[in-house]
């Protein structure tokens, strides 16, 4: 056991001693007596590997000494020994492969890594041999809520396009706004063109709010969020169309009430034309009825009566 | 003395034919009545975004209504700002939208239904198109809520009224029929709201929304008025039951209305009738009514809040809503149909009280629903319970009524119902405020909805006595008094025969 860590010591030495400096796209296990500079908080992920492999998301949003621990159960024939090692983005972090021994018939794979900055992100993964595999997710918290559907607007309105975080996570130190171009993103400066952008953020919601729009200014808009080691980006289509599209249907609509309404007063006219036409017949039946009608009057009162409303 | 041939009516309401067409103009209007407002809360969001409007900006934009709701409650934290604008625009809409009601009883007096209907849904179809336009919240309130409001108020006072005069023997079904155009049109509005919204932002929308309103004109249109004609009525098609009792009913105000019908056959006040104020009836459903409406309409609006106060999700939440609309849908035209049946038409009023009653039990059974199917449950006995009032809301003032005074008695309850429809929400919002809590809410509706209902059975219980007895005194009279004409048309010769036969 302390073998292997010394090992890993001596492994570690070596490559401070060859290194003039540390290399910052490689992530470097902490060593305590190169960095004395207030400790970091620590954190860490655990993942008990069922399997052939597993992804582990990890939201992070400060500097953090990150330990990232795998446990393995092993497979039929459990030897003593196993290569354990990590991998960054793909690429073998040769400097921390190291021999896990079996422990209560298990293999632990642990390793701190430093996060300091954007670079220390992405994804780690830690292998048993070729056996088992786990990774790990370093990235920036979700952004929170988004429309996902385009939103509409007029030219020549203007319209506020708007990103918010889940108010569970901490608040991001600040917000950038991004627009499509092409396949790039051209950031908006909101000294830049003030009366065509506005920028407004409070706590978890960030505004932008786009003036005097043009059919040029459709497509994506990106908002980013800044935290101390990652970001946070989260898009919305903007569409702008003219007056005329919605008009189509409002005049289809309408001309479709006109005929309705055209259709029954005029078939009601027909009716009561026909009406008039026999009514003079009719009228003529109804003088002999009432005479009959009268000598039965006290009887008839009663039922007359209850045809009250 | 006039001759006793004359109905109260002065015709016999057609129970049919085109009768059937007014009540689907009638189910046109009522439905976007009810259903508009309480559709557009889709564009809320974004409208409210886009005006940048904070709760604090808008609040002067009130009436006396909304000056008390402030003081009364404080709006907590659950309530977002959105359900809060909801209840703003829907308030003032309301508030156009009641107190509008005695406006429109005078022009239905006035006019007649069609040209007042066809009115107000110009009204209605020129204030979304003109807000579609707005470049401020007021603009917005004014042009949606104000003569929006008013616009949809020319459309259900007189809606109601017309199918009263076509209908006689037939009316408990086809109010509920009638009464069914809200949940319809509702459940149709809100995904083509959404929709709308997807495609045309909140502008395009309220301006299609306005051109898909226009419909109420052609609801109007089918509006004909009634033919007046005194027909000699057929015998045996009416169920004596019913009529008798329905005349009994009206006989009491009949006997005060006498002078007028021989002055005025047939046609109904030219203003609003405060006579009505001295119907028994009348009183019992106008004191029922402002009561219950406290506690009727605040559980439809807390209904998905308290879900996602449940911890259920949104979109699970909002379903529960097209539930309630779905079962309020069938069970309209059932109620309607029930109604109408020889056992229950005659003892109507016991049905309404039997409901509102019904109302009052499933609220207080609420709290003790779990989880989302308990959740489900509720909602679907609500919705039954809730179906089964509505359909008969304005069937038992007509029968207590009659269709004459209709729609000046309507004019007269909505707006006096205005004040406990606009503070009921509010209300129960300061009282889950109070207590943290739902549950207590819930208590209280049910609590005032089964008061009404025991309130409404027994008052018409006596009601119902009272009016057997004018009956009978008034029947006993007319015997009396024919009895004497005939002796006095009678020849000697014809005398001693009948007086042999006797």
């Amino acid at each position: 056991m302390s073998a292997s860590w010394g090992k890993l010591f001596f492994q570690l030495v070596l490559l401070l001693a060859s290194c003039g400096h540390i290399n910052t796209k490689t992530p470097s296990p902490t060593s305590p007596s190169l960095d004395p500079i207030s400790p970091l908080p620590s954190d860490i992920r655990r993942v008990v590997l069922k399997g052939e492999s597993h992804t582990e998301k990890v939201e992070l949003l400060n500097p953090v000494d990150l330990a990232l621990e795998c446990i393995w159960s092993g497979n039929e024939n459990k030897s003593p020994n196993i290569t354990g090692y990590w991998r960054k983005d793909g690429e073998e972090m040769q400097s921390i492969r190291v021999t896990v021994q079996l422990e209560n018939d298990k293999y632990t794979l642990r390793q701190v890594f430093k996060i300091v900055s954007k670079e220390n992100l992405g994804s780690y993964s830690c292998s048993f041999g070729d056996e088992a595999k786990a990774d790990f997710l370093l990235a920036g918290p979700q952004i929170g809520e988004v429309r996902d559907k385009p939103i509409v607007s007029y030219v020549g309105d203007s319209v506020v396009v708007k990103c918010k975080m889940d108010e569970k996570k901490p608040k991001p130190a600040s917000w950038n706004w991004y627009k499509a171009n092409g396949t790039d993103k051209e950031q908006i400066f909101y000294a830049a063109e003030p009366q065509k952008y506005e920028i407004k953020n409070h706590e978890w919601v960030t505004k932008l709010v786009v003036h005097k729009l043009t059919e040029g200014d459709s497509g994506f808009y990106y908002c980013e969020g800044v935290y101390a080691v990652s970001t946070t980006m989260g898009h919305v289509e903007l569409k702008v169309i003219t007056f005329l599209e919605p008009l189509k249907p409002f005049i289809a609509i309408i001309v479709e009430v006109i005929v309705l309404v055209a259709a029954i007063l005029i078939y009601e006219k027909s009716q009561s034309k026909k009406n008039s036409a026999g009514g003079n017949e009719t009228n003529a039946d109804q003088t002999n009825t009432p005479t009959p009608g009268d000598n039965n009057g006290p009887e008839e009162s009663s039922s007359t009566r209850q045809r009250k409303v | 003395m006039p001759p006793a041939a004359e109905t109260k009516l002065g015709y016999t309401p057609p129970d049919g034919g085109w009768g059937w067409a007014v009540v689907l103009g009638a189910f046109i209007s009522i439905g976007f009545s009810y259903a508009f407002p309480k559709s557009l809360t889709v564009y809320f969001k974004e409208i409210q975004a886009y005006f940048s409007v904070s709760y604090s900006e808008i609040a002067w934009v009130s009436s006396v209504m909304l000056a008390t709701m402030y003081a009364a409650g404080q709006w907590h934290q659950t309530f977002d700002t959105i359900f809060r604008l909801n209840v703003l625009i829907a308030v003032i809409n309301s508030n156009s939208f009641l107190c509008a009601g005695p406006v429109s009883s005078i022009l239905v007096n006035r006019y007649g239904s069609r040209p007042v209907v066809m009115v107000g849904g110009l009204m209605v179809s020129s204030g979304m198109v003109l807000a579609s336009f707005g470049t401020s919240i007021i603009h917005l309130y004014l042009c949606v809520g104000v003569i929006g409001g008013l616009g949809l108020a020319f459309n259900l006072q007189p809606s109601l009224a017309i199918v009263g005069t076509y209908f006689h023997v037939k009316r408990p079904l086809a109010n509920g029929l009638a009464m069914t155009g809200s949940p319809v049109v509702l459940f149709t509005l809100a995904p083509l709201n959404q929709f709308l919204f997807d495609c045309f932002g909140w502008r395009g929308s309220f301006l299609i929304l306005g051109a898909i309103v226009l419909n109420c004109c052609v609801a109007g249109a089918l509006m004909r008025p009634v033919k007046k004609s005194v027909k000699p009525q057929p015998k045996t098609e009416t169920p004596p039951a019913a009529s008798e009792e329905d005349g009994a009913r009206s006989s009491d105000f009949q006997i005060e209305e006498n002078q007028t019908e021989s002055r005025c056959q047939g046609c109904a006040h030219r203003f609003i009738d405060f006579s009505l104020f001295k119907h028994r009836g009348f009183l019992i459903y106008l004191i029922g009514n402002v009561v219950m409406f406290f506690g009727l309409f605040a559980p439809v609006v807390f209904l998905a809040p308290y879900a996602r106060h449940q911890g259920i999700d949104e979109y699970s939440s909002a379903f529960l809503l097209s539930i309630f609309a779905l079962v309020d849908m069938f069970v309209r035209p059932l109620t309607g149909l029930l109604g109408n049946t020889k056992w229950i038409r005659p003892r109507i009023q016991y049905f309404f009280s039997f409901a509102v009653f019904f109302n009052g039990v499933c609220h207080l059974l609420c709290p003790l629903a779990q989880g989302y199917v308990g959740l489900v449950l509720y909602t679907v006995v609500f919705g039954m319970a809730f179906g089964m009032l509505c359909a008969l809301l304005f069937e038992v003032l007509m029968d207590l009524i009659g269709a004459q005074h209709f729609s000046s008695a309507v004019g007269l309850v909505t707006i006096i119902e205005c004040g406990p429809v606009l503070l009921g929400p509010p209300i129960s919002g300061a009282l889950v405020d109070a207590f943290g809590d739902y549950k207590y809410m819930f208590y209280a509706c049910g609590v005032i909805l089964s008061a009404c209902g025991i309130f409404f059975f027994v008052m018409h219980f006596y009601n119902y006595k009272k009016l057997d007895e004018e009956r009978k005194q008034s029947l006993a009279a007319e015997r009396r008094t024919s009895e004497e004409a005939v002796k006095l048309k009678m020849s000697p010769d014809d005398k001693a025969a009948y007086e042999a036969e006797g």
